[in-house]
């Protein structure tokens, strides 16, 4: 059985007056456990709607979400959510961040603070256990997150661009090590991105989707071999498939942006 | 040659901007003193009634007389009490209160209309009721500045929990946080600044309403000390107390940032 099946979904946002924008239409998506299944598309095509969907915070108009075969109808805490913009608790250390939905299911706080170690070294922050948010750099901001997510212990962790807001070194650093962690948690990852090279580096597998309203346009099978790295760009599979990918995504760029190319004769 | 004067230039630059911190402090020290002295000399030379406005000497040697009797703390610690209980009772009400107000649309749709009710009603007005329910005690000036302070607390605890950034909640949730543990350990912390910052004002408005109720009927406290002191023609006490009230003010003000400091550490750099 798939570990999040998305079933028909579409999302309509009505607004108040009265104008409604379809952001999804008949969504169907499958992601088994263990994939690393990366969803890409241009802005506005409603790929942030689609994870909010999936992790509950937001219901679909139409259609069902299922997390392993149950319909997801509230916010689903099996699904750790890492979000763009960070949010960590301002006020509180990067280890009370990391320790705090253990802390929520009532784990003692001897028992926390051991299991929490394990992920502070997964994402190198030995040091910075007692600073606060604010000290830190975006890179770290978004380890702790990482962190947070993986010490909570879910079986799904849901990544919404959360590296778009990093410089392109912390980048390139950030991809290899979740690369890393991937391979040595064995989590299902549903990640967003509009890099296709972001998404060909990390994916096992990927969809590539529509500008508005937003469908599945494509489904590619990224074959490149593990481990990887940013070197790997230079192979001819690389190169292969991200033309693919940018055939189909190029087409919807233009859509979204209202460009039209058709000439008059 | 052009590299030096540029570095002169900044140089000087620098100091004009480090400066100002230092001479400001002192040109307000000064202006203190020019006042103060302005007003011992116009009343020593006879221009004005020593009855009608005392000169600061005439002040601080009422102040060293009740000093010696010590007059000055059974005030000051009487109307001090009042604002601690009467405002730690408000604030203890006015924060839950407020977060579950700030939470929750049908419980804002429920006391909307109470608190609408209750916000532009200042603090004098309960004067009257409270004398009747509760005579002239202690707990009557309770009431006041409880009264006077509440409203207004929930309402800047209301406007706090607004401030807080919705993806924090949403992050609290899918760590698994409960409707109670949202509000106790995201929305607590997270609008706590701010409620900080609106408790700070409401103090100021606490020995508002604490003075009044002492000015209308009490045996001790600042406000007494004011109203005593004009029903004695002792205007030197009256004045005696307005300084007072203004450094207790004052102080209360430095100790509430100082905790301030200690409950937000994590706002600092």
């Amino acid at each position: 059985m798939a570990i999040i099946q998305v079933d028909n979904v579409t999302k309509v946002f009505s607004s108040n007056k009265g104008k409604d924008t379809t952001a999804l239409k008949n969504v169907d998506l499958k992601v088994e456990e263990g994939e690393f299944f990366v969803i890409v598309g241009a802005s506005g095509c409603g790929k942030t709607t689609l994870i909010n969907m999936i992790a509950g915070f937001e219901q679909p108009t139409g259609g069902t979400i299922l997390h392993h075969g149950e319909p997801v109808l509230g916010v689903d805490p099996r699904c750790g959510m890492v979000f763009q913009q960070y949010a960590l608790f301002p006020w509180k250390t990067v280890i009370e961040n990391i320790e705090f939905g253990l802390k929520l299911k009532g784990v003692t706080f001897r028992e926390r603070r051991q299991q929490v170690q394990k992920y502070i070294k997964m994402v190198g922050l030995d040091d910075f256990e007692n600073s606060y948010p604010k000290q830190l750099s975006g890179g770290m901001k978004q380890r702790v997150s990482i962190a947070r997510a993986l010490a909570n212990n879910t079986d799904v962790m849901l990544m919404d661009e959360p590296f778009s807001a990093l410089d392109a070194m912390t980048r390139q650093v950030m991809q290899e090590e979740l690369m890393r962690i991937y391979q040595e948690s064995s989590k299902t990852i549903i990640f967003i991105t509009h890099s296709i090279d972001e998404a060909l580096l990390l994916s096992t597998r990927l969809v590539v989707m529509t500008s508005r309203p937003g469908r599945i346009k494509k489904t590619i099978i990224n074959d490149l071999p593990w481990p990887r790295n940013s070197s790997m760009q230079l192979m001819d599979r690389y190169q292969q498939l991200k033309s693919s990918i940018w055939d189909s995504v190029q087409e919807e760029v233009i859509k979204s942006a209202g460009i039209n190319y058709q000439t008059v004769d | 040659m052009n590299g030096t004067s540029k570095t002169a230039k900044a140089e000087q630059q620098t100091k004009v901007i480090e400066s100002p911190g230092i001479n400001l402090k002192i040109i307000s020290l000064i202006s203190m003193i020019i006042f103060f002295a302005l007003w011992e000399s116009v009343v020593r030379m006879g221009f004005i009634e020593p009855l009608f406005l005392p000169a600061p000497s005439a002040i601080v040697r009422r102040a060293s007389i009740m000093l010696e009797r010590n007059d000055f703390s059974v005030h000051i610690l009487a109307s001090a009490r009042r604002v601690l209980v009467g405002f730690g009772l408000a604030a203890l009400v006015a924060i839950p209160a407020g977060i579950i107000l700030g939470t929750s649309r049908l419980a804002k749709a429920i006391f909307d209309p109470l608190l609408s009710f209750l916000r532009p009603l200042p603090s004098m007005s309960w004067i009257p009721l409270s004398l009747l329910w509760l005579g002239i005690t202690e707990w009557q000036k309770y009431s006041i500045v409880f009264m006077g302070s509440l409203a207004p607390s929930i309402l800047y605890t209301v406007e706090a929990t607004r401030n807080i950034d919705p993806v924090l909640i949403r992050a609290a949730k899918n760590l698994g946080a409960s409707k109670i543990q949202v509000m106790k350990d995201v929305v607590l912390p997270g609008a706590l600044p701010s409620i900080i910052a609106g408790l700070k004002v409401m103090m100021g408005i606490a020995w508002t309403c604490v003075i009044s109720a002492e000015l209308v009927a009490a045996s001790n406290g600042l406000g007494f000390l004011i109203m005593n002191g004009k029903e004695m023609f002792q205007t030197d006490t009256v004045l005696l107390g307005m300084a007072l009230i203004s450094i207790t003010v004052l102080i209360t003000d430095m100790v509430l940032n100082r905790v301030e400091k200690i409950l937000l550490p994590w706002r600092d750099g």
